[in-house]
C-alpha cells in the first residue's frame, strides 16, 4: 500500500499552491508550506511556513512558524514564531521564542510565557553583544520611548541569529544613525 | 506551476478550491473543487464531493465525483459514490460501487 518513503515516516512536505483556497480545519504531523490561502483552523506538530504569496486567516497552533506572507489570527507555537522581512501579521503570538525582524509588520500581543525575574532566559542560543540589543531603540522611534533601562527592548537582536531550519534573510544592517543618545547610555551603563 | 501536495500525515476537514493540480496523500473531508487535475495517491483518503476537470484515483474516495473531462480509477483504488464525466476509465483491480454517468445521449 504505502510506499517505502511514507513508511519511513519522511512524510512528503505539504505545499498549498498559490491558487488553492482551503477553508476548514487542517491538522497534521509534517511541515506545511502555504503559498495560497488557508482559512479556519490550522494545527501542526511541525513547522508552518507562510510564503510571501501565502495568506493564513486562521487560529494556528504549531511547533514553529515562519511568516513571510500574511497571517490574520492567533499563533500559538511550542517553540518559535518568526516574522521575516516580508511578514505581516495581525493577531496574538504565544511562543517561548518570538522573532520579529526589521521590515516585518505586526499588530497584536506577544506572550513569551513566564518571565521570572532573575531567572536567565532559557535556551537563548547565543547572547548578542549588549549594544546590538540596545542601539536600535533610539533611532527606531525617537519620540515615543523615553530612554529607560531596556528591560522590554523588543528583541531586535535576532537579525543575526540563525532561525531554526529556515534560511535567514540577510540581516538588516543596523541603522547607521545610532544617536549620540544611545552611545551615551552605554557609557553610563559601563560606569557601574 | 508548483503543484499543491497534501502530505500523508495531513488531515483537512473543510473545503478546498483552486485553479491548479492537487495531489492528495493524506486525508481530506468535505469538498474539493478544482479547475485542473486531482490525484488521489495510494495513501490518500478522500471523503468529499469532488468537482474537477480530471481525477486520477489510486487511493480511497467516498463521495460523488463530477469531472468535466475524465475520471480514472487505477488498480487498487476503492471508490464509493457516483461518477459523472464524459470519459471514465476503470482499471483491472479497482473496486468501485456507485453509478456511472457518461452523459450518453439517447
Amino acid at each position: 500500500m504505502a510506499s517505502p518513503k511514507e513508511l519511513s515516516g519522511i512524510a512528503g512536505n505539504t505545499v498549498i499552491g498559490p491558487s488553492i483556497l482551503i477553508n476548514g480545519k487542517l491538522t497534521g504531523d509534517e511541515d506545511l508550506t502555504v503559498r495560497g490561502r488557508v482559512e479556519g483552523e490550522l494545527a501542526l506538530t511541525r513547522t508552518l511556513i507562510v510564503e510571501p504569496s501565502g495568506v493564513v486567516k486562521a487560529n494556528v497552533s504549531v511547533k514553529n512558524a515562519v511568516v513571510s506572507g500574511v497571517v490574520v489570527g492567533n499563533i500559538a507555537a511550542t517553540e518559535s514564531v518568526e516574522l521575516t522581512r516580508d511578514g505581516r501579521m495581525v493577531g496574538d503570538i504565544r511562543s517561548p521564542r518570538v522573532i520579529i525582524v526589521d521590515g516585518a509588520s505586526f499588530r497584536g500581543r506577544v506572550d513569551m510565557g513566564e518571565l521570572a525575574p532573575g531567572r536567565p532566559l532559557p535556551e537563548r542560543p547565543r547572547t548578542m553583544a549588549r549594544p546590538a540589543v540596545r542601539a536600535p531603540l533610539a533611532p527606531a522611534r525617537p519620540p515615543a520611548l523615553p530612554p529607560r533601562p531596556p528591560v522590554r527592548a523588543p528583541v531586535p537582536a535576532v537579525a543575526g541569529r540563525p532561525p531554526m531550519g529556515a534560511k535567514a534573510p540577510p540581516a538588516p544592517p543596523l541603522p547607521p544613525t545610532v544617536a549620540v543618545g544611545a552611545k551615551k547610555k552605554i557609557v553610563v551603563k559601563k560606569k557601574k | 506551476m508548483a503543484n499543491t501536495v497534501i502530505g500523508s500525515s495531513l488531515i483537512i476537514d473543510g473545503e478546498i478550491s483552486g485553479d491548479e493540480d492537487l495531489v492528495i496523500q493524506g486525508t481530506v473531508k468535505g469538498k474539493i473543487s478544482l479547475k485542473e487535475s486531482l490525484f488521489v495517491e495510494s495513501s490518500g483518503v478522500v471523503e468529499a464531493d469532488i468537482d474537477t476537470q480530471n481525477v486520477e484515483i489510486a487511493g480511497r474516495v467516498t463521495g460523488n465525483i463530477a469531472a468535466s473531462d475524465k475520471v480514472e480509477l487505477k488498480s487498487d483504488c476503492r471508490v464509493v459514490g457516483d461518477i459523472k464525466a464524459p470519459r471514465i476509465l476503470i482499471a483491472d483491480g479497482a473496486s468501485f460501487k456507485g453509478n456511472v454517468d457518461m452523459d450518453v445521449k439517447g
